[in-house]
């Protein structure tokens, strides 16, 4: 895998939007589709060598995540705060 | 991306640069709460962390922040990152959900920002 981190948070970042809204739409299958294929990239962001020296901030990114798709609520975290965590990244890989 | 410690007051401009050079209008911050030192810049709120770590800080002092020096001055400062999420003080939140510890935090992040003019 070739691309920056800021690149990969990026596209997760994208898949969280769709989940944020398909939940807007009150569409909870579409909703988690979303945050699974959101998983998934980040899960292909763990695995990529380059980070992991930073796995604890992804790492604890997949917990929430993981959260959120369990509807377990045990963090204070809804997909607002998280968007505006990927946001970021996605400005910056784009240039 | 270059992380800096700050240990003394630095210009806005200053700031504004350490922004542009990290993600445009923003950068990324880790405050120790204890030392009273920041460390500004990093990809992640965790690199800077990690520095802090190896400078000898405790992780329980550490919160993570993004400084926006483009912004009001009671904008500029925004409590939101993943390293600020441990269960094992209380804080389940990308914020810091004591109050009168994100004031402590707020005052001496802002104690760091020296203002033009």
């Amino acid at each position: 895998m070739t691309l920056t981190l800021a690149q990969q948070i990026g596209h997760v970042g994208s898949e969280l939007t769709r989940a944020h809204h398909w939940e807007a739409k009150q569409d909870p299958l579409s909703r988690d589709r979303a945050l699974l294929r959101a998983l998934e990239l980040l899960d292909a962001t763990l695995e990529d060598r380059r980070w992991r020296k930073r796995l604890k901030e992804l790492a604890r990114l997949r917990e929430v995540l993981c959260g959120l798709f369990c509807r377990d609520y045990r963090y204070d975290i809804s997909l607002e705060p998280l968007l505006d965590y990927c946001n970021p990244f996605a400005r910056k890989s784009h240039g | 991306m270059r992380i800096e410690i700050i240990q003394s007051p630095t210009p806005l401009q200053e700031l504004k640069r350490l922004a542009e050079e990290n993600y445009g209008d923003m950068v990324k911050g880790v405050v120790d709460v204890q030392r009273k030192i920041l460390a500004l810049g990093g990809e992640l709120h965790a690199d800077g962390e990690a520095l802090l770590l190896e400078e000898g800080s405790q992780q329980e002092d550490l919160w993570g922040f993004n400084l926006y020096p483009e912004k009001p001055k009671d904008e500029r400062i925004e409590f939101s990152s993943l390293i600020n999420i441990r269960p094992s003080q209380g804080n389940t939140s990308m914020t810091i959900q004591d109050a009168r510890l994100k004031e402590d935090a707020k005052m001496i992040i802002e104690g760091f920002i020296k203002d033009d003019g």
